[in-house]
């Protein structure tokens, strides 16, 4: 039995950094007064908070009033559909493995009478350009795509999309997945809308942001004080803010290296798991997020999977049906085309700033040993 | 999410494996198959999957003959997948396994040379795509049989047929003119009257003669040969009523029933060329010019078995249907056409045939042999939907078995529970599970429960015994996480069965 926990679950959520937790104390404790007070307290959070929102235009490549803090990415998401969808009428394309969050407003919008296309990928989960193209052809309001999928991490051509739509055609990428792990220039990218969220980059869960290139038209979800230039209501979060400044300036710190050794260390864990008998990998092999590796071992299912790696110690995540609410597969899984059989041997392994390479090496251990075991009591038969 | 003794029970679970010889078996789901139609090659030649019974033997991807052990039949709704190759179509179900070759899609593998290098596997039919290369078994028994007896018992009144030999010879003029038969003859039954014919055209009075020959020297006959100036043909007529039964019974009669029988089908390839020579002078065509080959007949079974002729020669062939149709006031039946386009493989086969044929330069191909398979790409693959009955079977040793175009793997079980009963009692139970954490906890839980037990008793067991020992399942967990009692009873329920048969 081991003590120490492996954790590779980095994509669902990741470790507040302490410089953060430390920054955020002194909002607590000390800075604590409402951006909207006169009082000098209150005034001093707004400066704060101000300064902050510079710090992150600076390292997104945009605006400091482009940026708009919400309480995370799954608000921003709405924020992005329902506030372009409610101003103007025409088509919605999402990807077909878009987070839920994108998903289930895109169906929201549907039933509301919206017309709403569900974009296909191929196999390694990149968006099929060609089909967009011709999707494009009819009035469309908005596209939204991520920019790499949680599940699989396959990175999706934000350039070319951009230019599909043609400055005609507004541009949203749910950018959860991978802001603070790759370079982004939100203002050459040629996106009009961005989300983004602080608890996957060692910041605090409950915050997030909002980016609207400037002169973009979009309306209002949550109503009230007028807060964020009367784009999102409500008292600001600054200690949440000031957590997410924080942790977004110590995750672009040295970022080329950091990244380098979580692509070295995933990049193993390919190497190492391709060679178990009847494994595949899943997404593209190239154009994939530094710290995602998701496979599928044939016979096994991925819940017992992740429950005995979680014996030993490892925690990791899968996109079976068995360890969802409804007993549906993953809906990214069954998008690039994989069978039942396989999306149910799915295993999510998602490396963070903390992992090392001794816990990678434990871990290419364990995972062929579970998997004998389990399919050493599978009914499926791996083949001769 | 779970309680404590769910955990408990899949941390340590028991009763986990097979028994090596089982007295009962009892599986759940099974959710690979093929539609009803699909043809399965079996030794009494092709043969639709709902037909196949227990104890037939089926061609496994080794080219050998294995015993079916099990056949399963169920409802299905959901996506069905059709492959398309050279051989033929077949419809099945997503998760099917078939023994294939991937290729990967670089420019690399556009070349012939570096896609023989690959090796074939088992992939799900899902997986493979256009140009992916099907590996089929080539037939590798070998029974080289040298007679054919032949009883001949005169009825009643008849004291004037003309005996032939009771052992009959199988060599290289009893297999010509088989071929000859095969493609050419017909049987006419009358009493007194009973006669074989050979129709043949009157440029080919070569062949006349050589049948005329081979029933004189093998069988002691004189056969007649007539011209029919006005149809252009020439016929001959060999009045045997006992070479007629002979004939009947190995190769049927009617053009569309003709059949080989399995006794040439496992000759040496050696041995089977003369029989492909006799088929193809017969109803075959050879153009050197636009090198072409090609065989049509209405016998889809004799169409399948030249197939597996062709095969052993490493010759390629391509199989068309050719639907129903009226041509110029004439009706044609539905035919099946073999067709042989590759540059090798058409030398093997005029060297066969004895025609002049010289290979100019050597042309590139999309298929080949080794020793053991041939290797053809899938020209296409795509999803469709299907609402009905679908069919699987379970084959002894290799696990495999082959349909007119593909090569198979048969398995796919989510449960699995094995019993060994001695007294009525339950002495032993070993379980295999496809499943999540509550599925394996209660399926270890349901073995430890009816171990020891009555069969009666077993049989009482029920889901929520089982779910209760574990201080229960989440519901949405319930349905599937107990399917152990299912195959339980299943189990007992078919052993019981063949008890009260035996």
């Amino acid at each position: 039995m081991v003590t120490e926990k492996i954790y590779l679950d980095n994509a669902a959520t990741t470790q507040v950094d302490e410089r953060v937790l430390k920054e955020m104390e002194k909002a607590f404790l000390e800075n604590y007064g409402n951006a909207s007070s006169l009082h000098s307290m209150g005034q001093n959070a707004m400066e704060e908070m101000e300064k902050t929102r510079e710090k992150i235009a600076g390292l997104l490549g945009a605006k400091p009033k482009e940026i708009y803090f919400t309480s995370g990415g799954t608000e921003s998401n709405n924020l992005a559909l329902k506030g372009t969808m409610d101003l103007k009428n025409g088509k919605l394309i999402v990807s077909k493995i878009e987070h839920p969050s994108v998903l289930r407003t895109a169906e929201y919008l549907k039933e509301k009478g919206k017309k709403v296309v569900f974009a296909e990928v191929d196999e390694k989960g990149i968006i099929k350009l060609d089909k967009l193209e011709k999707e494009l052809k009819e009035e469309t309001v908005l596209v939204s795509v991520m920019h790499a999928n949680n599940e699989i991490g396959s990175i999706q051509p934000i350039k070319e999309i951009s230019e599909l739509c043609g400055g005609k055609t507004l541009f949203h990428s749910d950018m959860v997945q991978t802001t603070g792990k790759l370079k982004i220039d939100l203002n050459k990218s040629g996106v009009d809308f961005a989300s983004v969220s602080a608890h996957k980059f060692n910041g605090p869960k409950g915050i997030g942001l909002f980016y609207a290139k400037e002169g973009s038209k979009i309306t209002a979800l949550i109503h009230g004080g007028g807060q964020e230039k009367k784009l999102r209501s409500g008292t600001e979060n600054i200690p949440g803010i000031i957590g997410l400044g924080k942790a977004l300036e110590l995750a672009y710190e040295n970022l080329e290296e950091k990244m380098k050794k979580q692509e070295k260390m995933r990049d193993k864990l390919i190497k190492e798991l391709s060679l178990i008998k009847k494994s595949r990998l899943n997404g593209h092999e190239k154009k994939r997020l530094p710290n995602n590796v998701n496979f599928s071992f044939y016979g096994i299912e991925g819940e017992s999977l992740i429950t005995m790696l979680d014996f030993e110690g490892i925690e990791a995540s899968t996109g079976s049906a068995c360890s969802s609410k409804n007993l549906k597969i993953s809906h990214v899984l069954e998008a690039i085309g994989l069978d039942h059989i396989w999306a149910h041997g799915s295993l999510r392994l998602s490396l963070g700033k903390n992992n090392s390479e001794k816990e990678i090496d434990y871990t290419i251990k364990v995972i062929p040993k579970i998997v004998e075991k389990l399919r050493k009591v599978s009914a499926v038969r791996v083949g001769d | 999410m779970y309680s404590e003794k769910v955990m408990e029970e899949f941390r340590n679970p028991k009763n986990m494996g097979k028994i090596d010889k089982p007295d009962a078996i009892g599986e759940v789901g099974n959710p690979v198959c093929l539609i009803p139609k699909t043809k399965i090659y079996t030794k009494k030649g092709l043969i639709e999957i709902k037909e196949i019974k227990k104890r037939e033997f089926v061609l496994n991807h080794k080219g050998v003959y294995d015993k079916v052990s099990k056949t399963f039949k169920r409802e299905y709704k959901g996506k069905i997948i059709k492959v398309k190759n050279k051989l033929g179509i077949n419809f099945i179900t997503p998760e099917h396994q078939i023994f294939a070759v991937k290729v990967p899609k670089t420019y690399h593998f556009f070349h012939h040379k570096n896609k023989k290098r690959l090796f074939a596997d088992w992939f799900h039919a899902e997986e493979l795509e256009k140009g992916d290369l099907i590996t089929y078994p080539i037939l590798k028994e070998e029974k080289n049989k040298k007679y054919i007896s032949f009883e001949q018992k005169r009825k009643k009144f008849d004291f004037k047929s003309k005996k032939i030999p009771n052992k009959i010879k199988i060599n290289s003029d009893f297999l010509r003119f088989a071929g000859y038969y095969l493609s050419e003859g017909n049987i006419r039954e009358k009493v007194g009257k009973t006669y074989l014919g050979l129709t043949f055209s009157s440029k080919e009075d070569f062949l006349a003669d050589d049948a005329i020959k081979i029933i004189n020297k093998n069988f002691g006959i004189e056969a007649k040969k007539k011209k029919r100036e006005k149809q252009n043909t020439i016929i001959v007529e060999i009045n045997s009523v006992w070479i007629s039964r002979l004939f009947i019974k190995l190769f049927n009669k009617g053009a569309k029933n003709k059949r080989i029988p399995l006794e040439l089908m496992l000759l040496s390839p050696e041995k089977q060329k003369n029989l492909l020579y006799g088929l193809w002078m017969g109803d075959g065509y050879f153009n050197p010019k636009r090198p072409r080959a090609g065989y049509s007949t209405i016998s889809y079974e004799l169409c399948q078995q030249i197939k597996t002729l062709l095969l052993r020669q490493k010759i390629i062939p391509s199989i068309y249907t050719e639907k129903e149709k009226r041509v110029k006031g004439v009706n044609h039946q539905k035919s099946f056409r073999i067709h042989v386009g590759e540059r090798k493989s058409l030398e093997k086969l005029a060297e066969i045939l004895k025609i002049p044929f010289k290979l100019k330069k050597p042309t590139l191909t999309d298929s080949w042999f080794d020793s053991n398979y041939l290797y053809i790409p899938i020209t296409n693959i795509e999803k469709t939907n299907y609402k009905g009955k679908v069919y699987n079977l379970e084959i002894k040793n290799k696990h495999s078995f082959t349909t007119e175009s593909l090569t198979l793997h048969n398995c796919g079980d989510m449960l699995k529970v094995y019993l060994k009963i001695k007294d009525n009692t339950i002495k032993d139970v070993k379980i295999e599970t496809f499943g999540c954490v509550s599925a394996i906890a209660a399926s270890s839980k349901a073995t430890e429960m009816i171990k020891g037990k009555t069969l009666e008793e077993a049989m009482e067991l029920t889901e929520k015994e089982v779910a209760d020992a574990l201080d229960g399942l989440p519901p949405i967990k319930m349905h599937c996480s107990v399917l152990a009692v299912k195959a339980i009873r299943k189990a007992i329920t078919e052993y019981k069965e063949k008890q009260k048969k035996e």
